[in-house]
């Protein structure tokens, strides 16, 4: 045996590898997730406790505010991952992700797609891990697409019963302007990205109208659409349906529910306006687990948002929880699909998107005040998984 | 602090404990100092403290340490208890900001210690479970970590590095966001 020198144990002595792992544990979870993963590369024991899941938790736990997913205007190459306030902790570069969107989910997965491609990508922004999906149709769907310039639409949902993601997706058969049909779809994600196996679109049955793809949002499990105004050859007042009325397709069950959910302001909108002059809008959003109802407007100098929150949903009803009056945000009025709520947070206050100027801002509902979070920014999601997630 | 302090003397008179540490060096401390150590009040609350609490684990440099650390906050929550009945006043608070700032000092002037006194520390707070000590340690571990490499981290630390070749570029590929 070597002899040992006071040198050597003056070394072992304010060797770090000395530290319990209960202390190291204590130590390391203060840092930020950026410091972290750089220190698994320092050793095997520092890999192993920043990777164990009860850290990984505990520094979920212990790190307050949400994360973003977002595409910057600009950057055609790459996802970033940003924090309340507006700081760059990641950036991830994602191969064929010019013209995607980030769509607005809030999971520990994203979905990238487009309106108008037929392909997807799901993306884990913990691991940088990318799933490009398929973008050749159901069998029941082929030669009924022209793939080459498709309308579409992408909702990426997550059954919790079971664990697994699903992806929605709807595309349009050519020439739908003049009374042409929507096709729906559904992919199955098999859990663990080294599954060799592709999974592949199912087709799935059309629900009693058409519906507007682009208000489609996921809460729960279900994708919510509202009822198209635009295909022929049934109009609104001939199905009876209003403009606020709400399809949802349930993606545990693959089934489109049965029957419309009227939201609380068609009848008084439908009434007094002309659709065609497109003076207000209606929109969907997913905020604190509900559905919520975002009617959209000009009045006067002002844009005004209303926010009407879904309470229960077989007997329930509808709460206006917030109305933003500002001229803080302005889109003009063919651009009023444009701002969208993402999230509300636990303070109270909300977070907004306006995708035409690209600005993330905060708006305190109390005092009507805003900060802004971030400019430029095309797109946006929210990520509820830990940057230090390996799985 | 005097006046809160008081009461407390003559219940600690009563109640004092010896702590004998790995080189049988004792201790006499009072019980609220003690106490701060989660390990030495479940003993006390268990009954078995006559005759001194050995602490084999513990070096007499390092336990002289330990117990100037909790005499000084075993003092601090005997100020936070008279707060509510004594004083109310803002007389009362300024005395306490004081003193908070007092404790924040010396907090600060106990760090000061070589690396390997500060892991001698960090496992006494460890085994003595006394969470104030060891939520102050390693806050002074995770500074000193903050915007290293991991080379100057094993470095700093004394740390083997047990990755294979193969095993670090595999990390690395995976956290390369981290490093840009």
């Amino acid at each position: 045996m070597a002899p040992v020198t006071r040198g050597m144990r003056a070394r072992a002595a304010a060797s770090l590898d000395r530290i319990p792992h209960d202390a190291l544990f204590e130590a390391l979870l203060p840092l930020p997730a950026r410091e972290l993963c750089r220190l698994r590369a320092v050793s095997r024991a520092w890999s192993s406790l920043t990777s164990d899941p009860a850290f990984v938790g505990a520094h979920s736990a212990s790190h307050q505010g949400p994360l973003f997913l977002a595409r910057f205007r600009g950057d055609r190459a790459r996802v970033y991952v940003i924090d309340l306030a507006g700081a760059v902790l990641k950036r991830l570069a994602i191969a064929g992700a010019a013209g995607l969107h980030v769509q607005p989910t809030r999971l520990p997965l994203a979905c990238l797609a487009a309106d108008w491609n037929a392909s997807c990508r799901v993306l884990n922004p913990a691991t940088g891990a990318v799933r490009a999906l398929p973008p050749g149709p159901a069998p029941e769907h082929r030669n009924r697409v022209i793939l080459r310039d498709p309308y579409t639409f992408f909702a990426l949902g997550l059954v919790r019963s079971t664990g697994q993601y699903k992806v929605f997706r709807m595309l349009n058969q050519l020439g739908f302007l003049d009374g042409g049909e929507q096709l729906f779809e559904v992919l199955t994600l098999n859990n663990g990205s080294n599954d060799p196996i592709i999974p592949s679109w199912t087709a799935q049955p059309k629900p009693s109208l058409c519906i507007e793809a682009c208000t489609g949002v996921v809460v729960d499990a279900a994708v919510y659409f509202l009822v198209s105004r635009g295909y022929k050859p049934v109009t609104l007042h001939d199905a009876g349906a209003r403009s606020d009325h709400i399809l949802s397709f349930d993606l545990a069950t693959e089934q489109w529910r049965r029957g419309t959910l009227a939201g609380p302001i068609g009848q008084e909108i439908d009434g007094a306006e002309d659709f065609l002059k497109r003076r207000h809008r209606l929109g969907l959003a997913e905020l604190s687990g509900s559905l919520v109802l975002v009617y959209k407007r000009r009045e006067e100098v002002f844009f005004v948002m209303d926010m009407w929150f879904r309470t229960g949903f077989e007997n329930g009803g509808w709460e206006k929880k917030y109305t933003l009056q500002t001229q803080v945000i302005a889109p003009i009025a063919d651009n009023l699909d444009h701002v969208r709520p993402v999230l509300v947070l636990d303070d109270g206050r909300l977070v907004i998107h306006e995708a035409q100027v690209g600005v993330l801002i905060i708006w305190d509902p109390r005092t009507n005040s805003f900060v802004e979070l971030r400019r430029l920014i095309d797109s946006v999601g929210v990520f509820t998984g830990s940057l230090l997630s390996i799985q | 602090m005097a006046s809160a302090g008081s009461g407390d003397e003559k219940a600690a008179a009563a109640a004092m404990i010896t702590l004998i540490s790995s080189d049988n060096e004792k201790f006499e401390v009072t019980e609220a100092t003690a106490t701060l150590s989660q390990t030495i009040r479940h003993m006390i609350e268990d009954g078995c403290t006559d005759g001194g609490v050995p602490l084999p684990n513990v070096t007499s440099k390092i336990l002289a340490r330990v117990i100037e650390y909790c005499k000084k906050h075993a003092t601090a929550a005997a100020g936070e208890e008279g707060s509510s009945s004594s004083f109310s006043d803002a007389a009362f608070l300024e005395v306490d900001r004081a003193f908070l700032e007092e404790l924040e000092e010396f907090d600060d002037a106990f760090l000061e210690v070589d690396r390997a006194t500060l892991f001698d520390l960090i496992l006494a707070a460890n085994y003595l479970d006394i969470k104030g000590l060891l939520n102050l340690t390693c806050q002074k571990v995770a500074d000193s970590v903050k915007g290293k490499t991991p080379e100057q981290i094993r470095e700093m630390y004394n740390i083997v590095n047990d990755l294979t070749p193969e095993e670090e570029a595999e990390i690395r590929r995976e956290t390369q966001w981290a490093f840009e």
